[in-house]
């Protein structure tokens, strides 16, 4: 069939929280603008009832089925094998494919880097050096801070010009004990997140639903579905379940126009002036990969063969123990705090720089099923349950991965179900990685000591868990031979093609990654409005 | 007997568990024993149930609805379940004994015990992509701890209440 064509100054592939930001903020300027999601509407009830419902409660990806038109991976109760693994080290990333993105399920970390995490290839000797510094960012951390609603303290490394929107989100006994028994050792630091301490922007403070992940039941924290709302309530137009699968450009190399399936696998057409792909870090690369034509055979966007490489994410180990006192972990939010001092050293040029993050999930389920499988029943049940939830605590560390261009995303043989080739992943984890995990061993060892720490059981040696904070396939950088985008995140080859995601992020640091994207995003925005002559509506604060 | 005894009299139907046990069961469950049953078999889920359970008090209709489910399940487990109390009977096997004792001989009954706490603490009968959920918040595990936790996705309380020391 012929397809049917829609026109928009922009075009916007993907309503997570980054790509609705975006929208959002060029629709309040006032363009035309079209975002393209791929996956369906869910409401905040449908996913709370779906995760109460749930046969595999610590599965937080089980409130968040694939639709069969635009599918994400899923692992559990089997693997549905989207996302392929050519290993050597298995890559195993989570990402939602629906209205908002992945942040529907997020603990709201929501850091800034520290300064030097701009800059550790001059400063270290690893790594690359961002194509701007910290002072660059700065007002645009504080403007993402102010859209998101973001509580924090001013101790965790990150200087600042304003204060946070909100004071830190009230700290839980447990976290307040533990700070207490382990200072001065370690200073424990409240986390910075995207959660209310208050009311804000017409959502009500935290009330300690403890569900952050999968779910925040009550929008107490900012999320990429109210995103993509702010975006549709500032005049962008969403269609859901528009599953891009093309992009294609004029004899220039100019993008001129978006295809894509709906769930019935009818092709549409969509023009536009200037193009934003925010697909995330894996569907985006595959995109400009599935995209390539005669004039660009390796993909759009990829004369420097950087796309889809550089894939970078944060691996931990944990260790897990029993503290002498009853902490009863489960109240107030999952993740609020941890410990900063080994973000940043000289100890970089050695081995990985780490974030330690103490967990405040309900240690409940996890310890029944433990039970149950040990065979423990009866009156002994009951106590052992209320010893472990009690006392069970948990520290990871968030080691920082450095960019290598052999861990990457590419297409495979395989198709999905819309007949599209599915993404592939090659990762490991590097030798930089690991020594920054033995020297954490340390540090684990240290605070059991300090809390009178009991039946240590440390995560299994070479076992390192994801945290989805997907990285890097898109890398900014000032050499078009080695980055895929400046640093206005405009692609190097496309002079009307640009990318907002923590894809275009040129190294992890050490903190949850959204933040960084979207901060970067609004950058992209400013620069792409002012150089169209277009005044942003909310001009960064301390620029405007 | 027919199989559903629904219309049964109240009396009959809290004085079939009982007369399942032995004095030596029947002392482990004290508390359970006046539980309404429909059926003998459905009286030694009820029965298995509680000895697993501990002394939580459970709930008829949810014992009814993890019975059904388990023998939607597999036709064979009322059966089964039958014979586990049986054993239990006669070797007067400690609850926290069970398990090792049923994994140490292979029993063909090992699972059965698993089955039934998974559905009374979990609140999950069936298992990979059969599972399903028929408990949150009534499911045991969620209750005891009630006194100091609720369950993910249930208000803990007013902004802050988190900071005070649990008691």
């Amino acid at each position: 069939m012929m397809p049917d064509v829609t026109a928009a100054d922009f075009v916007v592939i993907g309503s997570g929280i980054i790509g609705s930001t975006v929208a959002r903020r060029l629709a309040e300027a006032g363009a035309s603008v079209l975002i393209l999601e791929a996956g369906p509407r869910v409401t905040r009830g449908e996913v709370v009832a779906r995760f109460r419902n749930s046969p595999r409660r610590s599965d937080w990806m089980s409130p968040y089925p694939p639709a069969p038109w635009a599918p994400h991976p899923i692992y559990q109760p089997e693997s549905n094998n989207y996302l392929l693994q050519a290993g050597p080290y298995p890559y195993e990333a989570e990402y939602i494919r629906q209205v908002g993105g992945t942040t529907w399920h997020w603990a709201a970390h929501a850091w800034r880097n520290v300064p030097n995490d701009f800059k550790i290839k001059s400063l270290y000797g690893v790594g690359v050096d961002w194509p701007f510094g910290y002072d660059d960012l700065e007002p645009f951390y504080q403007e993402a801070e102010e859209l998101m609603g973001v509580s924090g303290a001013p101790n965790t490394g990150s200087p600042r010009k304003k204060p946070f929107p909100m004071e830190p989100v009230a700290e839980p006994y447990a976290m307040r004990r533990i700070r207490e028994r382990l200072v001065p050792a370690y200073e424990v630091v409240t986390n910075t997140t995207a959660r209310n301490s208050r009311t804000y922007d017409g959502r009500p403070a935290c009330c300690g639903n403890n569900s952050c992940q999968p779910i925040c039941p009550i929008d107490a924290q900012y999320h990429g579905g109210l995103a993509a709302q702010a975006a549709e309530q500032a005049g962008a137009r969403l269609i859901a379940d528009a599953n891009v699968y093309k992009l294609e450009h004029d004899e220039r190399g100019r993008i001129s126009a978006a295809l894509y399936y709906d769930p019935d696998k009818n092709s549409h057409r969509v023009t536009g002036k200037t193009f934003v792909v925010a697909a995330n870090g894996i569907e985006s690369p595959r995109l400009l990969l599935l995209s390539a034509s005669d004039k660009f055979p390796r993909g759009l966007a990829n004369s420097s063969d950087m796309v889809g490489r550089n894939l970078m994410d944060h691996p931990s180990t944990s260790l897990t123990f029993d503290a002498d006192e009853d902490l009863w972990l489960g109240r107030g939010p999952q993740s609020p705090s941890s410990i900063g001092i080994m973000r940043d050293g000289a100890f970089r040029a050695e081995h990985a720089p780490y974030r330690l993050d103490f967990t405040n999930i309900s240690r409940v389920d996890g310890t029944t099923r433990a039970l149950i499988a040990e065979g423990v029943y009866g009156d002994e049940f009951a106590q052992r349950l209320r010893h472990s939830a009690a006392r069970e605590l948990n520290v990871k560390n968030v080691l920082e991965v450095l960019p290598d261009p052999n861990h990457r995303i590419t297409l495979s043989e395989q198709k999905d179900a819309m007949g599209i080739p599915k993404p592939q992943t090659h990762y490991s984890i590097g030798d930089y990685t690991r020594k920054g995990h033995e020297r954490s061993q340390r540090d684990f060892r240290r605070i059991a000591e300090l809390m009178g720490g009991s039946n240590l059981r440390f995560s299994k040696e070479g076992d390192f868990a994801n945290n989805q904070h997907i990285c890097g396939t898109l890398s900014m950088g000032d050499d078009p031979k080695s980055s895929v985008c400046d640093q206005w995140a405009r692609a190097h080859d496309h002079e009307n093609l640009y990318f907002a995601g923590t894809g275009v992020l040129p190294t992890c640091g050490t903190c949850n990654s959204t933040e960084n994207g979207v901060a970067v995003a609004l950058r992209t925005v400013h620069h792409i409005l002012g150089e169209q002559g277009v005044r942003p509506v909310s001009a960064p604060p301390g620029q405007g | 007997m027919p199989d559903n005894v629904l219309d049964a009299p109240a009396v009959t139907r809290r004085c079939l568990l009982a007369s399942l046990l032995t004095a030596y069961t029947a002392s482990l469950i004290p508390w359970a024993l006046a539980q309404p049953v429909d059926n003998a078999d459905q009286g030694a889920f009820l029965a298995i149930s509680a000895i697993l359970a501990g002394r939580q008090s459970l709930n008829a209709q949810q014992a009814k609805r993890l019975y059904d489910a388990l023998k939607a399940d597999d036709e064979g487990f009322p059966k089964m379940a039958r014979e586990l109390l049986a054993l239990i009977n006669d070797r007067k096997i400690a609850p926290l004994e069970l398990q090792q004792v049923l994994d140490g001989e292979k029993s063909p009954l090992a699972g059965v015990p698993r089955k039934i706490a998974t559905a009374w603490f979990l609140g999950i009968v069936g298992a990979g992509a059969k599972a399903r959920c028929l408990a949150y918040e009534t499911a045991l595990n969620a209750i005891i701890v009630s006194d100091v936790l609720k369950p993910p996705t249930y208000a803990y309380g007013v902004y802050g209440s988190w900071t005070a020391k649990p008691t």
